[in-house]
């Protein structure tokens, strides 16, 4: 039987060979994104593929429109859809699996900022510098934004639609009544503890202070819990010295953070950690227990109020009211006495692209003025180009947009290497561990150490 | 019929569906031993029964949550909200498409490659079976990282052909086993009769085999269907346009976010789903040679 | 090319079939095999030879090393050796395994099996009914219906709370037990099918014979009926051993394999970290490694089958 194996195999590579023969051309059933040569002389097909869920429309409504408006104009391309329905971490990896692959890569798609720079290195994405030259647009685009698609060698390959800031949201109806005064700033760690406690005394069945916790939540576990308190510690560099291009492994303020939130579940403040894992936990929080007055305050992105007002997926029409807004403290009230996280997502176009100009020409009408402002608006986004900042429509959007906007001025952006998704993954997984009870903090921290290293390698860390 | 694995050896001929139905044959004379296997074997029912009621409650209840709870009122509307093209008809097309295209691939290849496994004796006959016989055991959820990076080198990512061609290639090797063991129960003497008249291999195969067959051919069409429909994992992983998921990746997508979910609508869109395989099993089971037709021949 | 080695090998004996003068030769014989062997070579040998290739590789979906993959020889096996996670989840599935399947599948199965001898047929019928029931529904339905079951507010504390128990929240504080008990929940039907059949063989003769002789209901079983399927029993547990090993669904459905990787086994490992984290080299070591755990286990099962082939 040993005889056949050599023979069998080279069957395999001889028809692996042919097999990828044939489909390397382009063959009739190959449903590639697009069959028209660059010149835009034939039909031509523009696949477009972003994130859609039951609680997030926005970007549907944004394309839809810009699908009929590019189509009116352009008669003979087709805009081709595909909105990917998938929580935030399952919309990375099913883009990132088309990426690989030419003939699936969508020639333009929506992609977290964090992911950018890891796609920029593995040339996935097209450059963009020549469209950008010539738009007139992209003037009015601020310096943050323009940074969040810039690559290692200063060209574009993104282009933001929007940013966000984190603050604290809570309930003015349960603090009143823990007779908390208002409104609420907290000034160190210890004063959320403080709330807590005072919220739980006085009010059985309450959850008074809740935050992300664990790898269910995903990116809004850091996001939106763990780098409000890293980066309010120590001296603030959080995960990685940017100046030393080294991350950050052994500090006393990791571990003090992990200790925060071990606190936070152990004395029941917070969510209990099996429903903090449940992906959608952030669901429970916003949809029910903030409008219901059964929590105090979580900690949570800017874009919140679209997730109340009229149409969204938790309408609740008292909160421009009920809710109130705090800048999460640093850890003893070191300067600049709050923190904040900032992230956001772009639209980007395939390097494979058959029709770059066609991309370009959508994307920069996706993100137009017009369209820039009503989207900015419908998704509760912080706006990056300054002509829509200024815009009163926009100001007005809700109550809350002063607050958060604020919030810029002590914001921190995650560090924007290629490694970066490894190793929130690692950080996530320590809050997992801490909160579930599994390892104490300093075993936690020490695990996230040694994960990194393996990460990044031994003279990529720093010690604190 | 679970002669094709676990009796025969490569190269035997072996007696297919040899056993009609699955009728059991009770001991005679065990009055209380019996009354007591009854007990057991109802509690057993029972325990398997529970997780199955709260799909069907669940479907009917207008306020259905986790729990399983006689409905208060009864409702459809479950059923009419899923029932969308969006969420239910262009994925159920899609199933069929995967699952109709790999079975009917699957019978053809198994047919033809059972033919001279059966009608000749090479001497390629024995390994050939036990590769095959190896190949029943491949852990295929083990290979999809491989499998994925090979689609991307072939370009065939996102193509239905490539997952039609994939898990027509999984279920192979247990169809050959299937299709060869049949195809040894039927006389060949039937088939000397063609040959002096002149036909040539393919043709008696056409001609006379395959009809003589064809039970056999229909338990395995519809367990490489059934295998086909309920597979998740092949298709989340290698379909990626929205457009082209079959039913279990749609189900998972929609309500895969488990958490603040439609639980009514998760169990009607379920029950839509699993219908047509229930439908084909009982068929396969009444109808063709019984249940026990599945039992050597499945494959997880 | 891909036909050619056959020939040598064809040393056909016309023992009844076609007349040689009629087939197209001994090539012509081996024909119908031919696309049989090219989606076999293609689809299943390629991956196995791929996956060996790739675990050697850095292969990753974003990064630097998506464009320039390079060979980076036993690392990926070294990583694996040192991840604590990784001897954490050959533990889970080695229990996972042994748990749900060798016992659990294997021992409800037989004993479904045996009882239906003895019960009355309409309850044997209907309880094997509802038996299948489980392992019919395509994969992804039983594992959001064991989900609901076994979640906090779902239909097992509900039972428990009828008996005055509280009961934990499973999938959280317990993810093995659940995942083991809706792994036996959905794949007993198999077992239990290949017992009936297996039962079905040992002739009535021989059991009533041995009652004659006052044996013993638990001595016939063990000394006549066992080893009279003795073959059924190995394969069962082979084919059912392999299954376990690869169930993805259902775990990553239940649990994601959470929490804290307590309910990782390793496909849901090599998932985790060739897809999510996008290790591509790093997962397909992972994949590599279940090869070779399958590979051992269907070489046993072979030459298992083989040696009841020569004893006939």
């Amino acid at each position: 039987m040993s005889r056949r194996i050599p023979i069998i195999a080279s069957i395999a590579v001889g028809s692996m060979v042919l097999l990828a023969g044939c489909s390397s051309g382009s063959s009739p059933n190959d449903n590639g994104s697009s069959s028209a040569p660059s010149e835009q002389a034939g039909p031509a097909t523009l696949k477009v593929q972003y994130l859609q869920s039951d609680t997030f429309t926005a970007m549907n409504t944004l394309m839809t429109s810009v699908k009929t408006e590019f189509e009116s104009t352009h008669k003979n391309v087709t805009v081709e859809l595909q909105p990917v329905t998938a929580t935030d971490t399952d919309y990375d990896t099913k883009l990132s699996l088309s990426l690989r692959s030419a003939s699936t890569a969508p020639d333009v798609f929506y992609e977290d900022t964090f992911q950018v720079k890891s796609d920029i290195e593995a040339g996935y994405l097209l450059n963009l510098d020549t469209y950008l030259k010539t738009w007139p647009d992209w003037s009015q685009f601020n310096e943050g934004a323009k940074a969040a698609g810039q690559g290692d060698d200063g060209s574009i390959y993104a282009i933001s639609l929007g940013t966000d800031t984190r603050v604290i949201w809570y309930s003015i109806p349960v603090m009143k009544k823990a007779n908390i005064t208002l409104p609420w700033q907290p000034k160190t760690w210890q004063d959320i503890l403080d709330t807590a406690a005072k919220i739980k005394a006085a009010e059985p069945g309450v959850v008074p202070f809740t935050m992300y916790a664990g790898t269910g939540t995903g990116e809004g576990t850091v996001m939106q819990s763990f780098y409000e308190l890293l980066y309010g510690t120590g001296n603030g560099l959080g995960l990685y010295d940017a100046s030393a291009k080294k991350w950050i492994v052994g500090s006393q303020g990791f571990i003090d953070s992990l200790t925060f939130l071990e606190t936070l579940y152990k004395d029941g403040y917070a969510v209990t950690p099996a429903e903090a894992l449940d992906p959608n936990v952030w669901k429970t929080v916003l949809g029910t227990l903030m409008p219901e007055a059964k929590a105090g305050g979580t900690v949570e992105g800017s874009y919140t109020p679209s997730f109340w007002e009229k149409g969204g997926p938790f309408p609740w029409p008292a909160y421009t009211t009920d809710v109130g807004t705090a800048l999460f403290p640093t850890q003893n009230g070191e300067a600049p006495g709050g923190v904040s996280m900032s992230g956001g997502w772009t639209l980007a176009a395939s390097a494979t692209t058959k029709n770059p100009d066609l991309a370009f020409e959508f994307m920069s009408l996706a993100l137009n003025h017009d369209n820039a402002l009503s989207y900015a608006i419908a998704a509760s986004q912080i706006a990056v180009r300054t002509d829509v900042a200024a815009e009163p429509t926009y100001l007005a959007a809700n109550p809350f947009q002063k607050a958060v906007t604020d919030a810029v001025s002590v914001t921190h952006y995650r560090p924007a290497t290629s490694d970066y998704p490894k190793i929130s993954s690692a950080a996530q997984t320590a809050t997992e561990s801490v909160i579930t009870g599994k390892q104490t903090p300093q075993e936690a921290a020490a695990a996230y150490d040694t994960a990194v290293e393996g990460i990044v390698g031994a003279d990529m860390v720093t010690k604190q | 019929m679970t002669a094709p694995i676990t009796k025969a050896g490569p190269g035997t001929s072996s007696r297919a569906s040899r056993r009609a139905s699955g009728v059991s044959v009770a001991l005679p004379g065990k009055a209380v031993p019996r009354l007591l296997a009854n007990v057991i074997l109802i509690v057993i029912g029972l325990c398997f029964l529970i997780p199955l009621v709260w799909m069907v409650l669940a479907s009917i209840d207008p306020k259905a949550s986790y729990q399983t709870q006689v409905p208060q009122s009864f409702t459809l509307s479950n059923f009419s909200a899923v029932l969308t093209p969006e969420l239910a008809f262009g994925p159920l097309w899609n199933s069929l498409l995967l699952s109709l295209g790999t079975a009917v691939i699957t019978v053809v290849v198994a047919v033809l490659a059972a033919y001279p496994l059966s009608r000749y004796q090479a001497r390629y006959n024995k390994p050939f079976m036990y590769t095959v016989l190896f190949g029943t055991t491949l852990p295929i959820t083990a290979i999809m990282v491989p499998v994925y990076s090979l689609f991307v080198q072939f370009n065939l990512l996102d193509s239905l052909w490539g997952v039609i061609l994939f898990m027509s290639a999984a279920a192979l090797p247990i169809a050959i086993w299937m299709a060869k063991n049949f195809m040894d129960s039927v006389p060949i003497s039937l088939e000397e009769a063609a040959w002096v008249d002149g036909a040539s291999a393919m043709k008696a195969l056409r001609v006379i085999v395959v009809p003589l067959m064809r039970p056999g051919i229909a338990v395995v069409f519809i367990f490489v269907f059934i295998q086909a429909w309920g597979n998740f994992f092949v298709p989340f992983i290698l379909l990626l346009s929205p457009s082209k998921q079959p039913a279990a990746v749609s189900i998972y997508a929609f309500f895969g976010q488990y958490g603040a979910i439609a639980y009514g609508q998760l169990a009607a869109f379920s029950i839509l789903y699993s219908v047509p395989v229930i439908v084909l099993y009982v068929i396969i089971s009444r109808g063709v040679g019984g249940s026990f037709a599945l039992a050597g021949a499945v494959k997880g | 090319m891909t036909a050619q080695p056959l020939v040598k090998h064809d040393a056909a004996l016309p023992t009844g079939g076609p007349h040689p003068h009629r087939t197209a030769g001994r090539l012509g014989r081996a024909l119908p095999l031919v696309p049989s062997v090219l989606l076999l070579a293609t689809f299943l040998l390629g991956p196995v030879i791929w996956s060996f290739y790739g675990s050697f590789t850095n292969s990753a979906l974003s990064g630097p090393n998506a464009k320039n993959p390079q060979f980076i020889g036993l690392k990926n096996y070294v990583d694996l050796m040192n991840d604590p996670v990784f001897p954490l989840s050959l533990i889970v599935t080695l229990v996972f395994v042994i748990v749900s399947a060798i016992i659990g599948q294997n021992v409800l199965g037989m004993s479904i099996a045996l009882l239906m001898q003895r019960a009355n047929h309409v309850v044997g019928s209907i309880v094997g009914t509802l038996v299948v029931a489980a392992w019919v529904l395509p994969e992804i339905v039983a594992a959001f219906i064991a989900y609901a079951y076994f979640s906090n507010d779902g239909t097992l504390n509900q039972l428990l709370a009828l008996i005055g128990v509280t009961g934990p929240n499973w999938l959280f504080s317990f993810p093995m037990v659940a995942i083991i008990l809706a792994n036996v929940w959905r794949g007993t039907a198999f077992s239990m099918l290949v017992y009936q059949a297996a039962l079905q063989d040992v002739p009535t003769e021989i059991t009533e014979a041995a009652m004659v002789d006052g044996a013993g209901g638990v001595q016939r079983l063990i000394y006549i009926t066992l080893p009279m399927i003795k073959t059924s029993i190995s394969t069962n547990l082979m084919l059912i051993t392999l299954q376990t090993l690869s169930v993805f669904t259902l775990i990553w459905v239940m649990t994601k394999g959470g929490p804290a990787s307590a309910s990782s086994t390793l496909p849901v490992l090599a998932y985790h970290e060739a897809f999510q984290f996008g290790d591509i080299g790093y997962g397909t070591a992972i994949a590599t490694i279940m090869l070779v755990v399958g590979a051992i286990f269907a070489t046993i099962y072979v030459l298992l089958l083989r040696s009841e082939d020569q004893v006939k």
